[in-house]
């Protein structure tokens, strides 16, 4: 781009297109400050442009391999908004530890869930959980799809919730659910085990073993009847989980 | 009653999380599938999103008003292009310079174009025109390395872009109007 007028006006397109390199974009910026012809066929093909980015816009599911934002990804950016939103505005008392709703309402399609059984953990990001299922296969035998009970387990308005360290803990509809969102990864060669302790008992009970994903997130199905239990842990073991924990629980919590 | 972008920005700044929300509900779809198509990766894409919703959350005050659409796409295309640079080797071709966010025009046509219909528009180009838009936009390359990797002039480059940006403006009718 040099100081002619005819050739400044050839270059607002590509400008628009955001094609230029750095140094002509910024001597074509200050040109439009003063130019009203060429600031008027700037402000018409951004707008074009804008609409190219549209065709962008990726599909409301995931049929037939479409692009498609999981609704997880939300859950994930919601959480934090949510969490910033409630410490904006609490009082400065102490905060409730059980809050009332982490994960928002929304529609989602329970297809596109994989839960890796042999591995018991459901990670949130969908890319993610299928390259960590790729590599764990010897450990995930098999997966299924989550049914929507689950789903709608885990987004329950009304589910108790209980605030532990890199996530909560859920209990909706008499099921529980460890679900982290920002969890760290296990020191090398160690995985996370659940453990559950029924009411009246002293025993820990060895659950399934699980890793986050790489942002910290997995859901673990604990149990389907959560009146039985008095609290659930987890601690950091070996692959293939211990009969017994064999460190401090990273997560302990009373469900009573 | 739905509200408009700009009055849902003004409830975020008042750190509404359900503002917050319905923005997300009404622009995620093309931020994603923009970072998606720019980067080729999924994780990446999410991760360029949640990045920019949450610039939108913790720095409301950033966008001046007039189009939001417009605002966000620049924020992705931004964002898409610093994730390009980092994984740029040295000596690959120079990107461009990002779009100035506070430079999204005053316009409110993006909001009424329906994505399909902007896709069938483009195809209406003649390949010459679309590939350097899409190549350009999409891709995070300059007008030159276009020109470089389709072995064509850089004026002629130029001018197909301008040909093809105005044909895809009057495609798309009276659905793009400043």
């Amino acid at each position: 781009m040099n100081g002619s007028h005819a050739e400044i006006f050839d270059d607002v397109a590509v400008y628009a297109l955001g094609t230029l390199p750095e140094a002509e974009a910024i001597r074509m910026r200050e040109h439009l400050e003063t130019c009203e012809e060429c600031r008027d066929e700037y402000e018409a093909l951004a707008a074009t442009v804008t609409a190219v980015a549209r065709s962008a816009e990726s599909c409301t599911d995931a049929t037939n391999g479409a692009v498609y934002a999981s609704p997880l990804l939300k859950a994930r950016i919601m959480r934090e908004v949510r969490a910033q939103s409630a410490t904006k505005t609490a009082p400065a008392t102490s905060a409730p530890k059980v809050r009332s709703l982490v994960w928002p309402a929304y529609a989602i399609s329970a297809a596109c869930l994989v839960i890796a059984l042999g591995f018991g953990a459901v990670n949130l990001s969908l890319t993610n959980r299928l390259h960590h299922l790729e590599a764990t296969q010897q450990e995930a035998a098999t997966t299924r799809t989550v049914d929507d009970a689950t789903v709608a387990d885990l987004l329950n308005e009304r589910a108790k919730r209980y605030i532990v360290p890199g996530g909560e803990v859920v209990r909706s509809n008499n099921h529980v659910y460890i679900a982290m969102d920002d969890m760290p990864q296990p020191p090398a060669g160690k995985v996370y085990q659940a453990w559950t302790q029924p009411k009246g008992s002293k025993v820990m009970v060895p659950g399934a073993t699980f890793v986050p994903d790489r942002h910290g997130v997995a859901i673990l199905p604990i149990s389907s009847n959560a009146s039985l239990l008095h609290a659930i842990a987890v601690s950091i073991e070996p692959p293939g989980g211990s009969k017994a924990p064999t460190t401090s629980p990273v997560v302990l919590e009373l469900l009573e | 009653m739905t509200q408009d972008a700009g009055q849902l920005m003004e409830r975020v700044r008042a750190r509404d999380a359900d503002a917050f929300e319905a923005l997300y509900d009404a622009h995620h779809r093309v931020v994603y599938g923009l970072a998606a198509r720019m980067l080729g990766d999924a994780l990446a894409a999410e991760d360029v999103t949640q990045a920019v919703f949450l610039k939108i959350w913790t720095a409301p005050e950033l966008f001046h008003g007039g189009n939001f659409a417009a605002w966000i796409v620049r924020l992705t295309r931004n964002r898409s292009l610093d994730v390009l640079r980092v994984r740029k080797s040295h000596g690959e071709a120079e990107l461009p310079e990002t779009l100035p966010e506070e430079e999204a025009v005053e316009d409110t046509a993006f909001a009424n174009i329906d994505a399909d219909n902007v896709r069938k528009a483009l195809a209406t180009l003649p390949p010459e025109q679309r590939e350097p838009i899409e190549l350009g936009f999409f891709g995070g390359i300059t007008h030159d390395e276009i020109a470089r990797r389709s072995g064509i002039p850089l004026g002629t480059v130029k001018t197909r872009i301008r040909m093809g940006l105005k044909k895809l403006r009057s495609a798309l009718g009276t659905m793009v109007t400043v």
